[in-house]
């Protein structure tokens, strides 16, 4: 197997960082950053607002002594005549159950799985007072650019997991292993300039490209 | 504030439904009996037979003089607050001036505009930069910037991050005599295709 796995030493900054560097480094500045979750809510208030206003106009107008909306009184009938083992109310209540359920995780979890957190910069003169996240495709191109500077690399494809940074490249001449503990040093100092407040493992994969 | 609002509503309008769907699901297949357990006194929906809005239900309350304007207004109060949130997530905030505090208690104003577009060019002067988008938010006593960047090919994001908290931001914050000037700052770059270094 061609992998070669190095956890990168997690202090040492770019230049200029000091020793605080590794302060920085946990606590406070490696939190997630938290989407506002405005498109979900955006849908649901605007689905609300309709069937809340819809209601509420109908209830107003038979209290003015017209007739309910058709509707209505279908929904109420269907609502009084099913029984709860229809096959229609069985796919309702899972539809409405997978649908809360989707909203509550959306409620709690973080979401921007797009935005890396970046270590908090050195030299402010408060901390807390920048905080920086680095697009995940970023951090990929970054990468990409910086391996396919080394020589015998052909073509690479860089992913930038959360954790785990994969690449696979494939070199058309020198030695594998050669091409692969460049890959490793070079794209070992590039991670640390990305300035990531949780330094993703390196995985290495070097290959001879396909014979046309 | 308004990702609160969104997270504490979302999260329970998700468990009302899901406690709906469940409670519906939980009559429909007759779990409490196949299962062998018991629903409270209260519990709407019994047994398979039940309906979820039976006539008795719909009706007990309809004669009573208060009953309708009770539900009237309580639809519209509920239609209010949903408008208010719905128009929240629409209003984009931006600050259109920052006050600054003086000694004596003349508060001086600048605007917002302007200084969004003094840290811009400052931004994207520095090196590694070739985009930069700045909003102020916040307060008008207390501003906070959300910084785009879009970086060049080869750029150091944690130099130029470094870069743009001691020098841009720093700038701005001490040139506009503020406090602290709290800031965002997402990079990003254009997607562009692998070169061969010779």
């Amino acid at each position: 197997m061609n992998a070669g796995t190095g956890r990168q030493p997690s202090a040492g900054g770019p230049r200029g960082t000091g020793a605080t560097g590794a302060v920085h480094e946990s606590g406070r500045s490696a939190r997630r950053f938290w989407s506002a979750r405005r498109i979900p809510s955006t849908i649901v208030a605007l689905l609300s607002v309709a069937a809340i206003g819809l209601l509420l106009y109908d209830v107003v107008s038979v209290q003015a002594d017209r007739s309910a909306m058709r509707w209505r009184r279908r929904l109420a009938e269907e609502l009084a005549t099913r029984p709860l083992d229809d096959i229609w109310m069985i796919v309702g209540a899972a539809v409405a159950m997978a649908l809360g359920l989707w909203l509550f995780l959306l409620a709690v979890t973080p979401g921007l799985r797009r935005l890396l957190p970046m270590r908090q910069p050195t030299g402010i003169h408060r901390t807390g007072e920048v905080r920086a996240g680095l697009d995940r495709c970023a951090a990929a191109l970054l990468l990409r650019d910086r391996a396919m500077r080394v020589s015998g690399v052909q073509s690479v494809q860089v992913d930038v997991g959360r954790r785990k940074v994969n690449v696979h490249a494939h070199a058309h001449f020198r030695e594998l292993n050669e091409v692969r503990a460049d890959l490793d040093a070079t794209l070992g100092e590039a991670v640390t300039t990305l300035g990531l407040a949780r330094q993703p493992t390196l995985v290495v994969l070097v290959r001879r490209p396909k014979k046309r | 504030m308004l990702k609160a609002v969104n997270r504490v509503l979302l999260g329970l309008i998700g468990l009302g439904l899901f406690a709906l769907g469940g409670g519906v699901l939980l009559g429909g297949l007759d779990l409490p009996r196949r299962w062998d357990f018991d629903v409270p006194g209260w519990w709407p929906f019994r047994g398979p037979d039940d309906v979820v809005l039976g006539a008795e239900g719909r009706t007990r309350w309809q004669e009573e003089a208060w009953w309708w304007p009770t539900v009237i207004a309580a639809l519209a109060v509920l239609l209010a607050l949903l408008l208010w949130w719905l128009l929240a997530q629409l209003r984009r905030h931006r600050l259109g001036e920052v006050l600054i505090g003086s000694e004596d208690d003349t508060a001086a104003r600048l605007n917002g505009r302007a200084l969004e577009g003094a840290i811009e060019e400052e931004a994207q002067a520095l090196d590694g930069v070739s985009r930069a988008y700045v909003r102020l938010t916040g307060r008008r006593a207390a501003a906070a910037a959300r910084v785009r960047l879009q970086l060049k090919p080869h750029a150091e994001p944690a130099q130029t991050l470094g870069q743009l908290s001691r020098e841009t931001l720093a700038h701005a914050r001490d040139s506009a005599g503020l406090d602290r000037l709290p800031s965002e700052v997402r990079l990003r770059e254009v997607r562009h295709r692998a070169r061969r270094v010779a």
